[in-house]
């Protein structure tokens, strides 16, 4: 071996070494940091499913608070993880086909306020994700949310706006004993009924497929718990 | 060595990367649908851009001909992580948007570039105003199209809504080709206004 070769590979350890070590450092240090943002995140989600215009220690939100909560997305960062340990209880449930999911409950003074699951399909692009609210009942949205999805932005991407958020809440998912073919129609929700909501121009698919796994999902949830809970 | 000024200046307008290089367009289609993203990635890239230029200009004497190249990966991409590391923890929701494309600065061929024909064979001094300066001229663009991108595409300006609201948004803007668009307008803007191109 020449003597050039054995100085190429020592440059090339101690490089490796250095960078690698300073990312191990960087990352450990700032791991605390990002997973309390990513559960912070999550938690944010689910509440605007579960609470979309009350706070979730039951009082009202003034209106300014609902557009931070709504219209700008942004919510009191730092009060998040306190608030849903007080008010909100997760439990691991066990759907049709062996699937399992969580279902998130909202409760003051041990009254149940609303429910929240999640529910994913594919949209046009993408696996599009959201967690759906539903009151008491078990039959009305009280709030939905749509994140973490690559839909195209302007057209399939509106569901994760406000406008279209806001749309689903107070509409049937369950009536008379059974659920309801809960349908997104194409532009304008015409007639306007209590289980279709106006969908977004030029993203039938997008909303094709959030209509088949909203309307699967609750199903799914409805044969294996809500069944149960409604004859209580 | 050209005069410091020059360094700084040139990538600006003559020596774009983007418009004269032909450097980076990938990410300038990808991230330029609203301003914060843009201007988000635009800081990352010109941070990466004078660290990268800086280390290696400061390594060029002692770095191996053989696996100058390797070197210069792992330098950009270690640095890369590092800005990807720091935005996921105190810039989360900008990094969620920026996705896959804050890690992709590692194939931006303008870091790359840089050092390669710039850093290696220049002082680190003169290199990190290397990077400076063609990291402001990448970022000039980036937020020239965003501006014109999410003004037009949403009638919006860093998410306030600064057209009236009966504006329809033009589908265009908001995807990629519409980024093509606007890039192509610039090229031939500024080739117009500086009058050097090649003669096909």
């Amino acid at each position: 071996m020449q003597k050039d070769d054995i100085k190429t590979i020592r440059f090339a350890l101690i490089i490796c070494l250095i960078c690698s070590m300073a990312l191990a450092g960087v990352q450990g240090s700032l791991r605390g940091i990002q997973e309390r943002n990513k559960q912070i995140d999550q938690q944010i989600n689910v509440l605007k499913a579960l609470s979309p215009d009350f706070a979730p220690d039951g009082s009202a939100l003034s209106e300014d608070q609902i557009a931070l909560w709504f219209i700008q997305g942004k919510v009191p960062k730092d009060k998040i993880p306190a608030y849903f340990e007080n008010y909100v209880t997760e439990k691991e449930v066990n759907l049709p086909k062996g699937k399992t999911s969580t279902l998130y409950t909202l409760k003051k003074d041990d009254k149940v306020v609303s429910y929240a699951f999640p529910a994913e399909g594919k949209g046009l692009w993408s696996t599009v994700h959201s967690y759906v609210g539903l009151e008491s009942d078990l039959a009305t949205i009280r709030g939905i949310t749509f994140f973490d999805h690559g839909e195209t932005p302007g057209l399939g991407g509106e569901c994760s706006k406000p406008w279209f958020q806001e749309n689903f809440r107070g509409k049937k998912l369950w009536e008379d004993g059974e659920p309801l073919k809960f349908e997104i129609a194409k532009g304008k929700a015409d007639p306007v009924t209590d289980h279709k909501v106006d969908g977004m121009s030029g993203a039938t698919i997008t909303g094709n497929g959030i209509q088949k796994f909203i309307n699967k999902t609750f199903q799914a949830y409805d044969q294996a718990v809500f069944e149960e809970k409604r004859a209580l | 060595m050209p005069a410091i000024n020059k360094i700084v200046l040139d990538p600006l307008s003559d020596n774009n990367p983007i418009t004269v290089q032909m450097l980076g367009i990938c990410s300038a289609l990808a991230v330029t649908a609203q301003l914060p993203t843009a201007f988000t990635m635009s800081i990352a890239v010109t941070l990466v851009l004078c660290a990268s230029n800086t280390i290696i200009s400061l390594l060029r004497n002692v770095i191996p001909p053989k696996i100058r190249m390797i070197v210069q990966m792992v330098v950009i991409a270690s640095l890369v992580i590092l800005v990807d590391q720091c935005l996921k923890a105190f810039a989360y929701e900008i990094s969620k948007q920026l996705s896959v494309f804050v890690g992709l600065i590692i194939t931006n061929c303008i870091v790359m570039g840089r050092a390669e024909a710039f850093a290696m064979a220049n002082p680190p001094k003169e290199s990190f105003l290397d990077g400076l300066g063609n990291g402001l001229g990448y970022s000039a663009i980036l937020i020239i199209v965003a501006f014109v991108r999410e003004l037009l595409g949403a009638g919006s300006l860093f998410g306030k809504q600064v057209l009236p609201d009966s504006y329809p948004g033009n589908g265009l803007m908001v995807i990629a080709p519409g980024a093509f668009v606007i890039i192509g307008l610039l090229i031939w803007l500024q080739r117009s206004i500086t009058k050097k191109y090649e003669e096909a």
